[in-house]
């Protein structure tokens, strides 16, 4: 557990890092993963418990937090009551966040979002309208229709995100982090699984990477001085995890290609993920919870044309089987770490930090990422909401909570339904009105009760 | 400005979202592919388990020999059942030496190794129906398709269109009867013999099994009451008796005075062009060729609606022109003895019979020869009584074809004489061998001989007459005392019965060459 330098897991994790190029510095290196919730009001406006719900993981010591998926636009939203910042009038909403948690020593870096063809409930305001994205092809997982986009759209969104950006900025946020990962938008473009376009954003890598490249510009148009910015990167696509005719999608070394030139765009560090559609086997790496999959996936059978075919599956009693059979082959083995060597080869060959996601909750684990020069920094989602003061237990000496996540993906699933929150039975000796009341937590204080 | 509807109406939807509009589009061509897969497994399933299909063959020899004129459904037999009868009850068949269907008479061809190369004889067709089960019933070549050589050890040669001077036809439906009355004809022991023979649908087996071999034991069974009286004179090899199974199973008549029976020869029915107009049938009771055919083709078990015109009507174009046989090349013609004979016929036959070389037109070609000048055996004309043309004349009333030509007459018609020397033997009840016995006076004509034999006799001109059996085969006695069966007639010095031997010759060398 020690190290030659006589540290222990903390010792590392709990050193803060500063990004030299934005100068923003977290106190240690657990970043708390981008994770939503239905938290907010339908039309995006930021509700309470938000405020509630990021304050848990700043109180349990989280270094810093990426925040929700952000749209950045109406049509860049995946679901109804996700806060966003699509207009001036959420700057409000994002400062009263950002306050809450930096009264825990926490840094908050915005997630600017938008999900391109991946909407799984666009919300009434989108009802006659497809998502946006690089081609017309619907997403190969749901079915989600969409429109290739015009240059003038593409110019439009470009726009959003430096919009947003100087929105985040003037909220009094640490920083922003763009969502060009997990199959959404950004994603999109990048990948030449999905991008078909024959024109100056289609074809080549560098032509993939330009509506990255331009956002990464229009942001830094937009905010002043040099904000705090990174990119969220699937290092790997695995776009035919589900199926396999699918194109392959992009590979780790047009991946690290990427990186090296957000690195000269002056982008400020690299966050690493893997997969170009979400949920993927392989992000959040974990099971699939087919029992609650058969009915959280209802609020979104409708949203693509192939939900009727999904939920046919789900609830099928041999085929929700083998869907989790192939669910957890296409994942394969690890779970912990499972994207460390994408993150390492990154790392290698950029000189800016690299965060890694991906499964992590032990912390001699993450010590030795760090360490070993793999990762500059962890991100974690699942192991947050198991356990919001993760990082007080390493700071206590544990290498493992008492209660560890258990990569389920109960949480993941019951999101599209249920209020987010660790959803495994287990963690609660099985007491389903105590998992319950701690999933409920989030929504106290309210603004309303009488203290 | 337009005033809203409150409600808004029933059918009012609002448009559909982008999802649910795509959606209904695959819903719409899902339930089109969908349509159309059913409408083409429909159709299939039409065309195999209900349909009616004849079995067409497109060359129209092979048409002739083996295609459909529609006669299945009148007196068919299920396929399956029909190729297992001789192998199952060959005792029903006549004991002449040949077995299965060859024994009656029909003609198997075969290649040069004596391997049948078809599946049926000549002068069967076949037509699928419902349940994929085929049935199998006679056409034009079971009666008009023959078979001659000139020795025993030549192999046959078949020869379209001639008089089937070898079948039992009476005897095959007999045959058939036989087996439906046999109490081994049950389901399992057909079926038992049809499986045995290869895979089968299993459509048509439940098809044979509950519906085709029942069934076709009930019909058998049940022509054996009505056909009973069929058998009482029967007609022979070579001869049919025209009118006596219309009158027993069209008809249904009982009364023995009209059930005369009237056994005739088979004729040969090509080169029908220039027999167009002429008194047809041996009686000469029709003048149109095409109601010939059509009476010809129910009297081959078709009924006015299940009669099959256009495919009758090819094989009525091909006769029309089909030229009647040479003499075989390799086979012996004094021809400076014919070109003696030549003047005989013109002096003698040619009035009645035509001149070959102005296609057998001539003064009574085609004409009917009352019976007390011809002296010919009366029977035939007395079976086809006005009783029975009436009753004919009610037959497809409601058709296009109906019959208007038939008449009754008081004689028999006299004919063009081409290809007579594969017409043997002759008179219309076939009751004198060869072509020389003609030309002797009724007196000293065979009043025995053999018929069935396909052996040449070439010198007399006609089949091979005076041996009881050849080759392992045997042949039936001919009795010309019995009755219709008389060889009197075409006698006395107009007929050339009293010329000398060598003018009888010299006709006879002439005549082989028409």
């Amino acid at each position: 557990m020690v190290d030659q330098n006589g540290d222990g897991p903390w010792d590392v994790i709990g050193r803060p890092i500063t990004f030299a190029r934005s100068g923003l510095t977290v106190k240690n290196r657990i970043f708390r993963s981008s994770i939503s919730g239905t938290f907010d009001s339908y039309d995006g406006t930021g509700g309470y418990a938000r405020l509630n719900w990021e304050e848990k993981f700043a109180r349990g010591g989280t270094g810093a937090i990426i925040s929700s998926f952000v749209p950045v636009s109406l049509r860049g939203r995946i679901y109804p009551r996700y806060a966003m910042i699509h207009e001036d009038r959420t700057i409000g909403f994002w400062r009263a966040v950002g306050d809450r948690v930096h009264e825990h020593d926490c840094k908050f870096i915005i997630q600017l979002s938008h999900a391109g063809r991946q909407q799984d409930d666009r919300g009434v305001e989108n009802r006659f309208r497809v998502g946006m994205s690089p081609t017309d092809r619907k997403d190969s997982f749901h079915g989600l229709l969409c429109k290739s986009m015009t240059k003038s759209e593409i110019d439009q969104v470009v726009e959003q995100f430096g919009l947003a950006a100087r929105r985040a900025q003037r909220a009094g946020l640490d920083g922003i982090e763009t969502h060009s990962s997990h199959g959404y938008l950004i994603n999109q473009f990048l990948s030449s699984g999905i991008n078909d376009r024959t024109d100056e954003y289609g074809g080549s890598l560098e032509n993939r990477a330009r509506f990255l490249r331009e956002i990464i510009a229009s942001i830094r148009a937009h905010t002043t001085g040099h904000f705090h910015l990174q990119c969220k990167i699937s290092a790997v696509d695995y776009n035919n995890a589900i199926y396999p005719w699918e194109g392959r999608g992009n590979t780790l070394a047009e991946s690290v290609q990427v990186c090296k030139w957000l690195e000269d765009d002056g982008v400020d560090g690299i966050h690493v993920s893997t997969g170009s559609i979400f949920p993927h086997p392989r992000g959040p790496a974990g099971d699939f919870p087919i029992d609650l999959a058969s009915e959280a996936y209802d609020p979104i059978v409708s949203s693509g044309v192939r939900g009727r075919f999904n939920q046919r599956i789900f609830r099928g009693a041999i085929l929700s089987r083998l869907f989790r059979w192939w669910w957890r082959h296409n994942r394969g083995p690890v779970i912990e770490g499972i994207n460390a060597e994408h993150a390492a080869e990154i790392k290698r060959r950029l000189s800016i930090p690299v965060i890694l996601n991906g499964g992590l909750q032990r912390a001699s684990l993450i010590a030795r990422i760090i360490r070993d020069g793999m990762a500059d920094g962890v991100s974690l989602a699942r192991p947050l909401i198991a356990n919001n003061d993760l990082p007080l237990l390493f700071a206590q000496g544990h290498d493992l909570a008492p209660r560890p996540c258990t990569f389920c993906n109960r949480c993941l699933l019951a999101d599209l339904k249920y209020p987010l929150g660790c959803y495994d039975l287990s963690r609660y000796d099985n007491d389903y009105d105590r998992m319950i009341g701690e999933v409920m937590s989030v929504f106290h204080p309210s603004p309303y009760e009488d203290s | 400005m337009s005033i809203p509807r409150y409600p808004l109406p029933a059918w009012h939807l609002d448009p559909p979202p982008p999802v649910e509009a795509a959606l209904r589009r695959t819903r719409r061509r899902r339930a089109f592919v969908l349509t159309l897969a059913l409408a083409a497994l429909a159709m299939f399933l039409y065309w195999r388990y209900v349909a009616e299909v004849p079995r067409d063959h497109t060359g129209i020899e092979d048409h002739f020999k083996y295609g459909s004129i529609g006669s299945e459904y009148g007196n068919g037999v299920p396929f399956r059942i029909w190729r297992v009868l001789p192998e199952m009850f060959p005792e029903h068949l006549p004991q002449n030496g040949l077995t299965g269907y060859e024994a009656l008479g029909f003609v198997v061809e075969r290649d040069k190794d004596g391997r049948p190369t078809a599946d049926t004889p000549i002068g069967f067709a076949r037509r699928r129906g419902p349940g994929h089960v085929e049935l199998i019933s006679v056409n034009c070549a079971s009666c008009h398709a023959s078979t001659y050589r000139g020795s025993p050890d030549e192999p046959r040669r078949t020869l379209l269109a001639m008089p089937a001077h070898r079948l039992d036809l009476l005897s095959y439906f007999e045959f058939l009867i036989k087996c439906g009355r046999d109490p081994r004809f049950t389901v399992e022991n057909i079926m038992a013999r049809i499986e045995a023979q290869g895979w089968i649908d299993p459509v048509e087996k439940l098809a044979y099994r509950y519906v085709a071999i029942p069934r076709t034991r009930e019909r058998l069974m049940e022509s054996a009451g009505r056909a009973a009286r069929l058998f009482e004179h029967p007609s022979g090899v070579g001869r049919i008796d025209t009118f006596t199974p219309y009158k027993l199973i069209q008809f249904r008549y009982r009364d023995p005075e009209l059930l005369r029976p009237g056994n005739t020869d088979l004729p040969a029915i090509w080169n029908q062009a220039p027999r167009v107009g002429m008194r047809l049938h041996w009686d000469g009771n029709n003048t149109s060729v095409h109601e010939r055919n059509i009476s010809a083709g129910i009297g081959a078990g078709a009924s006015p609606t299940s009669i099959d015109l256009p495919r009758l009507k090819r094989i009525e174009d091909w006769l029309l022109t089909l030229p009647p046989p040479k003499w075989p090349e390799d086979w012996p013609l004094d021809h400076s003895l014919a070109e003696r004979g030549k003047p005989l016929y013109l002096r003698y036959c040619a009035d009645c019979h035509g001149v070959p070389e102005e296609s057998f037109k001539g003064r009574k070609v085609g004409t009917v020869v009352p019976l007390r000048e011809i002296g010919t055996d009366p029977e035939r004309l007395k079976s086809y009584t006005y009783d029975f043309m009436s009753n004919q004349y009610s037959l497809g009333t409601d058709q296009a074809w109906r019959f208007h030509t038939f008449r009754k007459t008081d004689g028999y018609a006299n004919q063009p004489l081409d290809g007579i020397w594969a017409r043997a033997p002759y008179l219309h009840n076939g009751s004198v061998p060869t072509l020389r016995h003609l030309l002797d006076p009724a007196k000293d004509r065979p009043k025995t001989f053999h018929r069935g034999n396909d052996v040449y006799d070439k010198k007399l001109g006609g089949f091979t007459w005076d041996q009881a059996s050849s080759g392992g085969e045997t042949f039936p006695k001919f009795d010309t005392s019995r009755l219709g069966d008389s060889n009197a007639g075409h006698d006395g010095a107009e007929y050339g019965t009293d010329l000398a031997p060598a003018d009888k010759d010299a006709l006879v060398e002439y005549l082989k060459t028409l």
